[in-house]
């Protein structure tokens, strides 16, 4: 075998041995409770990916779903990565995401009547900027004090849950009384859908109206792509790798450890933020109670794992789960098995990476290196094993 | 080293033939029937309210009639969209969307589909800003959850006024989830026949009989979804589909009260059946307002 393909294959056993030994998993689970498995697979395999419907279902349609829950996926997967290279756990892309997306509300609701061309930059730029200091708040507590951004990310989280509340519910973004949803923005700050939203136009058998892919997709692939850039091909980037394999190191080297930490956690809220902002601008046009139990952010965690904290891996990944999220409900439908197997598969991958299976059963199979050898870039869980304390100090 | 991959390989399918041999294949009769479609809030069908009578209700018309009947459990807000056009793409006869949280997405599916109706519990069909677009496809099944309230609110002030309460401070305290206006109608007919109260020993459960959440729970006042779901389905296989409100109260048995973990004084059930009486005659009205 030459050395590329060992190394490619080295790579990509982790991520696909994890989903398999889930799948696996899953069928024992779903078989133990009397239902057949393979009937369990086809509709997910229907619902994510519009593959095999016997039942009526429209593959189109079925794509366009999983596509807009991947969205969201990777801009907040990419906000989980990011850090993770610089050995920071960043556990707050929810909070983070939903400061954007009461940003882009805010803000599309106080401006309704500007033209789009003025008002969908701000709404996304407000998402940003108010994640960006979502995030940066425990990137300044880690770099100054050492306070663990695993805890003040959090609990950031709970904030802006709860802030969330008080807006919609009794606060100023409230649609009404007795109603727990913000007012609607403006249209400027709509993101345009790829297909006209009509409901007299039909495309694949159905109204035009249905297919929900919207142009937050390109911003999404474009944030995954300025992460590859940002990682890879700046002095940033490297500065970021090298804090996230040895802070001294760094520091010897010549690195602003504090710089790097505090301006990595800026940007990764930043995408979070964006993230929640092209959710509201491309799909929901309304902050509403479901905002509440939102998981995107914790998602994104798995994402960024299963994805190896590379660009491509993490939008892959994140198409696998929005397959997973949009095929559970076919699932239940067709073959009555409960939508709640998806959670148990999400678990089970999540499980298989970070309990490292595959590296183990590697090491008896040719492909094998030593497990430290793989991926080298990424610690799984990196964050939770770097020290709580701040950076040693900066020489002046 | 082959081997070992194949070893693996082998116990993984061993594994899926014996799951399989266990698993038992299921569907529906070949006979045209009619399709329906219940689409859950996120409170899933194990919810012991709402979702869980809608699915009971729909088991029940499965018994009756001709019908198929799927549910789609939302995981969260973002499904209910999906969920609701995949049933319509299938071109189901009915689907139905439970509670007041789905209202923005069946107004919005239902625009799309023309053809297919819609029902929603404890809501409308509406825009982005809460106003019932008043699809031809949707029908509202709404309670008269003031009817409900008052049954349980005149246990709770016969109880107090009479001394059977276990503490004699005078309070009646009503705890709102959200106030949303299903809630605010609670609240409004609990309120009415009351002087006193209770100090919280007691309790009373709403929407669903929610005798085991607690010991405490000497009642509960009841939106019957069960016969609300199993009303629009009967409607839809006799071909009397309507669009708009169909409201269920004490009168048409869609409302009502259940007695949980407490015998009745013979006193208090006179007075019980008293009121549900001019309930139904329409002698009594319980308000729907809360007084302010």
């Amino acid at each position: 075998m030459p050395p590329i393909v060992r190394r490619l294959a080295g790579g990509l056993a982790m991520p696909f041995g994890s989903v398999v030994f889930a799948f696996a998993v899953g069928a024992l689970i779903v078989g133990a409770t009397g239902a057949n498995p393979f009937s369990a697979y086809a509709g997910l395999l229907c619902g994510g990916l519009g593959i095999g419907c016997t039942q009526g279902e429209n593959p189109a349609l079925e794509i366009s779903n999983t596509i807009v829950f991947a969205i969201p996926l990777i801009t907040t997967g990419v906000a989980v990565a990011l850090p993770f290279r610089a050995g920071l756990f960043n556990i707050g892309a929810e909070g983070q995401l939903l400061v954007g997306s009461m940003a882009c509300t805010a803000i599309g609701i106080k401006f309704n009547t500007l033209p789009s061309p003025i008002l969908l930059p701000m709404v996304l730029l407000g998402g940003m900027a108010a994640g960006a200091v979502w995030a940066g708040i425990p990137g300044v507590l880690k770099a100054t004090v050492g306070a663990h951004e695993v805890v003040t990310t959090i609990m950031l989280n709970y904030i802006a849950q709860w802030l969330l509340r008080f807006l919609i519910i009794g606060g100023p973004l409230q649609l009404g009384p007795g109603t727990s949803k913000s007012l609607p923005i403006g249209e400027g700050a709509h993101l345009a859908t790829v297909l006209p939203v009509d409901n007299a136009l039909i495309i694949f058998g159905l109204p035009a109206s249905v297919y929900r892919v919207h142009t937050g997709l390109l911003i999404a692939l474009a944030a995954a792509a300025l992460f590859a850039f940002l990682l890879w091909r700046t002095s940033f980037g490297y500065e970021i790798r090298a804090v996230g394999q040895s802070q001294k190191a760094a520091r010897y080297a010549g690195v602003s450890v504090r710089r790097t930490i505090i301006l990595t956690m800026l940007i990764a809220g930043a995408f979070s933020g964006l993230a929640g902002a092209v959710q509201i601008a491309g799909v929901d046009h309304n902050l509403t109670d479901k905002y509440f139990t939102d998981t995107t952010g914790f998602d994104a965690i798995a994402v960024a794992l299963l994805g190896l904290g590379s660009a491509v891996g993490i939008v892959l990944a994140a198409v696998l789960f929005g397959a997973l999220h949009a095929g559970g409900a076919i699932m239940q439908s067709d073959a009555g098995i409960s939508s709640n197997l998806v959670l148990v598969l999400q678990a089970l991958i999540l499980f298989s990476i970070a309990a490292n299976f595959v590296g183990a059963i590697r090491r008896g199979l040719p492909l094998g290196r030593a497990p430290a050898a793989l991926p080298p870039e990424l610690p799984p869980a990196a964050g939770l094993m770097s020290e709580a304390t701040a950076p040693p100090p900066e020489p002046t | 080293m082959a081997h070992k991959q194949l070893r693996f390989l082998g116990v993984v399918a061993a594994a899926m033939i014996l799951t399989m041999a266990c698993g038992g294949s299921s569907g529906g009769p070949p006979a045209k029937t009619f399709k329906i479609g219940l689409v859950t809030d996120i409170g899933g069908l194990n919810d012991k309210s709402f979702n869980h009578l809608a699915d009971v209700g729909l088991e029940k018309a499965k018994t009756d009639f001709k019908v198929q009947g799927d549910v789609k459990e939302s995981k969260s807000g973002d499904d209910y969209v999906p969920n609701l056009t995949d049933f319509a793409t299938k071109k189901y006869d009915l689907v139905i969307g439970v509670g007041f949280l789905m209202q923005e997405a069946v107004g919005t599916v239902s625009g799309q589909f023309p053809d297919i109706h819609f029902a929603i519990i404890d809501g409308a069909g509406t825009d982005a800003k809460g106003v019932d677009l008043k699809h031809p496809n949707v029908q509202s099944l709404y309670f008269k959850e003031q009817d409900a309230g008052a049954m349980v609110g005149v246990m709770a002030g016969w109880m107090e006024k009479n001394g059977k309460a276990k503490k004699n401070k005078h309070v009646i305290g009503a705890v709102g989830g959200i106030s949303i206006p299903p809630v605010d109608d609670y609240i409004a007919g609990l309120g009415v026949l009351q002087q006193a109260g209770q100090s919280g020993v007691y309790s009373i459960g709403v929407d669903a009989d929610q005798k085991d959440a607690d010991p405490s729970v000497i009642a509960s006042a009841l939106k019957k979804v069960d016969v609300a779901t199993y009303t629009a389905i009967k409607n839809v296989v006799n071909n009397q589909f309507q669009a708009g409100a169909l409201t269920f109260s004490i009168a048409n048995e869609g409302a009502g009260y259940s007695v949980d973990n407490f015998t009745v004084p013979p006193e208090l059930q006179a007075e019980l059946d008293k009121v549900l009486g001019q309930i139904k005659s329409g002698a009594l009205t319980p308000p729907a307002d809360i007084p302010a």
